[in-house]
């Protein structure tokens, strides 16, 4: 018990890496998915093709944004 | 067999952002192990890192699904 | 863009079809051998930890010992560190889960049962079901329903105009992507793990009915398959381990006040 306790900044550390790495591909997918979508349902729409790929560079773009907000700035 | 070649696309794409997680982690990790104070320095950019090559592999995903 | 490549031999490769199994009752549907497997399943989790929990000894038998590592580990290393101070309420929940799947999941490679449950998508997608209402009942009932919203949609430090993208990846994230990729990993993992085997024990077998020089390859399949059975085993435990550690992770940020 005490061991764990003297252990647990290191513990707790690790479990917050765990966690950030499964909310980044979370982020990452549903960014791509929601302004792809987006795209994509405008390219329906419109009758054009290169929107989807216009929405998926902005859901990338604004993903990677938040998790560096999330996870990266101080 | 059937199938669509759009998967064996994906798996080719999925290739390099295999390697470079690989790659981010293990730096991170034998940084981590030298200078066990540096973590917090290095773990932004190990997972902006990981973010980025991520991103390459969810949209090889998104667009085997798509086209 | 369909390819379609000939089977020279007429052998068919095992397909999405192989996990469709017919009602066992007439045509019942709900008589499907998923179904009695889960029944099975629950059966023998409560029987096991009835027995080992009955006579509960300082010095223990094997099975106390047995279902006490289990109880323990799921108490210790997942509850425990992961959920803080207040993990004791949700024990009873991340247990359960836990042997629930690892018990399915195992199914698939036992003589005889050789079905993995959470092959069929339904049933990962109501244990998600489970854990999505529960960690938003614990952050809405900690946090009150507007501060929680709040939170989920506006991250500080941002200038105005960009919420318009943000938002909608944060919600996006939190009420569709959490439980479909908790439910799909699980599910995606049993399902081309079974697959697989079926490839290559069913391949083998195939080999076997072929020309010599097929013969002699055959047992590079079958050994392949048993390999590949340590290996799924490996998997099985790591998925059940998986979705019960995300569980516990989105309860423990349920409950802590980041902001």
């Amino acid at each position: 018990m005490s061991r764990r306790n003297s252990n647990n900044d290191n513990l707790s550390n690790s479990q917050n890496e765990e966690n950030a790495l499964w909310s980044i591909v979370g982020y990452l997918l549903s960014g791509l998915l929601i302004w792809g979508g987006i795209g994509w349902g405008f390219d329906r729409w419109l009758g054009t093709t290169y929107l989807v790929l216009v929405g998926m560079l902005l859901g990338a773009g604004a993903s990677i944004y938040l998790v560096w907000l999330r996870f990266g700035r101080d | 067999m059937e199938g669509t070649l759009n998967l064996v696309g994906y798996g080719l794409s999925a290739i390099g952002p295999a390697i470079a997680t690989g790659m981010i982690f293990a730096a991170y990790i034998s940084g981590v192990a030298r200078q066990p104070e540096a973590r917090s320095v290095l773990q932004p950019i190990a997972f902006l890192g990981f973010a980025l090559a991520e991103a390459l592999a969810l949209f090889g995903l998104v667009l085997a699904f798509v086209l | 863009m369909g390819v379609r490549l000939a089977a020279e031999d007429g052998f068919q490769p095992p397909s999405t079809a192989d996990f469709e199994l017919p009602p066992v009752f007439g045509d019942n549907p709900y008589t499907t051998k998923p179904v009695f497997l889960v029944f099975f399943s629950v059966i023998l989790i409560s029987v096991f930890f009835i027995l080992a929990s009955r006579k509960a000894l300082v010095v223990p038998s094997k099975l106390q010992f047995a279902g006490e590592s289990i109880y323990g580990f799921v108490r210790n290393d997942l509850a425990r560190d992961v959920i803080g101070h207040e993990f004791m309420r949700f024990v009873p929940y991340l247990f359960t889960l836990f042997t629930f799947i690892l018990t399915n999941n195992l199914f698939g490679i036992i003589p005889f049962l050789q079905f993995p449950t959470m092959s069929r998508v339904s049933f990962p997608y109501v244990l998600a079901l489970f854990t999505f209402v529960i960690f938003h009942y614990v952050a809405i009932k900690h946090k009150g329903l507007i501060t929680y919203l709040k939170e989920i949609m506006f991250m500080p430090g941002v200038p105005k105009p960009v919420y318009v993208l943000l938002t909608p990846i944060e919600v996006a994230t939190y009420f569709i992507v959490r439980p479909l990729t908790l439910s799909l990993r699980l599910f995606a993992n049993m399902f081309a793990g079974h697959l697989l085997l079926l490839v290559f024990i069913l391949g083998g077998e195939h080999l076997l009915q072929g020309v010599i020089g097929l013969k002699l390859v055959s047992p590079f399949a079958f050994a392949f398959g048993i390999a590949l059975t340590f290996f799924e085993f490996m998997v099985q435990c790591l998925q059940a381990y998986i979705f019960t550690l995300l569980t516990a992770l989105y309860i423990a940020g349920a409950l802590a006040d980041e902001h």
